[in-house]
């Protein structure tokens, strides 16, 4: 058998597990296991092991269950009625009026948080209910709130991008750095998709709220108080040198946890919640990378994913025809996989490729997380599509139409990333000195 | 009936401890950049927080399988007719508990080995490796019987747990272990 026929072999074998509903850490390692036992003078069971081992024992994947905790704890405070009361007086004026504060919300929430579909259910579990009551269009608003809550991943923290890191074997602070312009130039094109529809659809904005005069307003941003604060808290411990980017997760649960206390949420019920959950969403995660990175070894000894980096680069395509296949195919992959899946699945295939082709792989990890955002609000499987679904009791198909105009503005994203790499890699740049 | 009770409460305990593990890093994590900052020597709480993470994932897997947080494609499964999900659904498991078997196995003889020898671990915290590597053994040899477990469930005609725990939570509104 040639490498081409060995190959199409395993991802027969994958896809057939796959669909038969095995668990996918489960999946990874057997494909491997196959691929190992089959093709390769190795033996698999002393690699299974360490691989394994080797994945999970590791000091810089500490910060998974760390930044899951997090928002686990922040996921049962009072933070998100504190957003609306704070962010909602501001935006009177506006175009589109507390339309934005789904975007508001999700970006400044997305700061402290390293999940999509947390973000998604926290900032809607307020935003939706408030918005519906004054008239707002609930479609719009569905839409808005789909496709801001991915900058839960995009923007710093993100559980994501950690895997990634840990996947691509690159740097976690440098990674998080890239993500800040990019959110914030997506959060520029959300808000501005809303100022165009709302001047479009003048009559689907129901009037301001009376105005409040502005030492008001000022009194009701201090519901931000406790949020900008956290955020403040977990810059000052990583620029003043106190911690690593891996330490200042546990400094993050540090403040969540302060926040929790001093608004009175952190019941012993409560604590002992967010620590199961995130305990459970990290081991799922871990066995996940655990797998890949025994489908990864094993491939190495296949020598598959250098004779396909090698045939990509014999094709001589362009840089930016390279992009936009690889783009088409992490779409397609995107409505039938979850994100982290989707990221471990591919990378044992991808990224030497994406090397070969002289990419850079910070920028590369940026650009693939705003592709598993579109992922999250494509069906049929798009995870903050359930997310609404099941808070609103709308089919998930509605919803994913109403996120279409969102959804462009994610794939203009990903265009001006890749014309301007500047954007992601201008801020790690600058702060690490290089 | 007691051994369902007994299996239940061992997949618990092992999750209540892996948990406890989430905390020790978060703990060891705030004490080292303390003792930095005072000038107290940190060596070795690297491997700690290390084998920590490995214990808090690998002691975590039965009770997250048997909580649905584990996860697969569906999109064929719920196609199908109650009969040929069923079906499916003991196809998948069988799967699993062969390959997981094959992993408990495999863990077992690699840190029973390590014993034999008397392996250190080879960090600044010189202690016998296979005593952090217990975590992989025991979690994979859980995860082998959880995973044997709902396979006789289901044979039996009952739902698998994952799947029902998964549409409580959700029927709740509740997400945040949803990523």
């Amino acid at each position: 058998m040639n490498l081409v026929e060995i190959a199409g072999l395993l991802l027969f074998v994958m896809l057939l597990l796959l669909s038969c509903g095995v668990w996918i850490a489960m999946t990874l390692a057997i494909v491997g296991w196959v691929g190992l036992a089959f093709f390769s003078s190795t033996p698999p069971g002393p690699n299974l092991f360490t691989a394994f081992w080797g994945s999970n024992a590791s000091w810089t994947l500490a910060a998974l269950p760390m930044f899951i905790w997090m928002g686990e704890i922040l996921f049962r405070t009072r933070l998100s009625e504190e957003m609306f009361d704070g962010l909602s007086p501001w935006l009177n004026k506006l175009p589109g009026r507390l339309m934005h504060v789904n975007i508001l919300g999700c970006g400044i929430f997305g700061s402290v948080s390293g999940s999509s579909a947390a973000t998604c259910a926290t900032i809607s579990k307020v935003a939706l209910p408030e918005l519906v009551k004054r008239g707002y269009d609930e479609k719009t608003a569905l839409g808005s709130l789909a496709t801001a809550g991915t900058l839960g991943i995009l923007i710093p923290p993100s559980i994501t991008m950690v895997v990634y890191a840990v996947a691509a074997d690159a740097s976690i602070i440098r990674i998080f750095l890239a993500g800040f312009i990019p959110g914030l130039i997506l959060m520029a094109l959300f808000s501005g998709y809303i100022v165009v529809w709302a001047l479009v659809n003048p009559e689907k904005t129901p009037p301001a709220d009376a105005p409040l005069s502005f030492l008001q307003k000022i009194r009701a941003s201090g519901n931000l108080i406790p949020c900008a604060l956290l955020i403040a808290f977990i810059v000052w411990v990583l620029i003043a040198g106190l911690a690593t980017a891996t330490e200042c997760a546990a400094y993050g649960v540090l403040g969540s946890l302060a926040i929790a206390w001093w608004s009175g949420s952190l019941t012993w019920e409560n604590f002992l919640g967010s620590l199961m959950g995130a305990t459970r969403v990290s081991c799922m995660i871990m066995f996940i990378l655990a797998g890949a990175s025994f489908l990864s070894l094993a491939m190495a000894f296949t020598g598959i994913p250098r004779a396909l980096a090698e045939w990509v680069a014999s094709l001589a395509l362009s840089p930016y025809m390279l992009i936009a296949a690889l783009a088409g195919f992490y779409i397609v992959l995107g409505m039938a996989l979850d994100g982290i899946s989707m990221i471990v699945l591919t990378s044992a295939i991808v990224l030497p490729m994406i090397q070969q082709a002289g990419f850079d792989l910070i920028w590369f990890g940026v650009f693939i997380v705003l592709l598993v955002e579109i992922a999250e609000v494509t069906p049929p499987v798009g995870f903050n599509l359930f997310v609404l679904q099941n808070m609103t009791g709308h089919d998930s198909n509605y919803i994913a139409r109403a996120a279409i105009p969102f959804f462009f503005m994610l794939v203009i994203a990903i265009a001006i990333i890749t014309v301007f790499p500047r954007t992601v890699t201008w801020l790690p740049d600058l702060v690490m000195n290089k | 009936m007691p051994l369902r009770r007994f299996l239940d409460h061992l997949y618990d305990a092992a999750g209540y401890l892996a948990a406890f593990f989430v905390f020790a890093i978060f703990a060891v994590m705030i004490g080292q950049t303390a003792m930095r900052e005072v000038g107290l020597p940190t060596g070795g709480t690297d491997d700690l927080v290390a084998w920590f993470t490995a214990a808090s994932a690998f002691l975590a897997m039965a009770h997250t399988l048997k909580h649905g947080d584990f996860v697969r494609v569906t999109l064929v499964l719920q196609q199908l007719s109650p009969r040929r999900r069923r079906a499916l659904e003991l196809v998948s498991l069988a799967v699993g508990s062969v390959f997981v078997g094959y992993l408990a196995y495999w863990s077992a003889s690699f840190v029973h080995e390590s014993w034999s020898l008397g392996e250190m671990a080879g960090g600044l915290l010189v202690i016998p490796i296979w005593i952090p590597q217990m975590s992989f053994v025991v979690g994979a040899t859980l995860l082998f019987v959880a995973l044997i477990d709902e396979f006789v469930l289901v044979a039996r005609g009952n739902l698998p747990t994952y799947t029902a725990a998964v549409d409580a939570r959700h029927r709740a509104g509740d997400f945040s272990e949803d990523l």
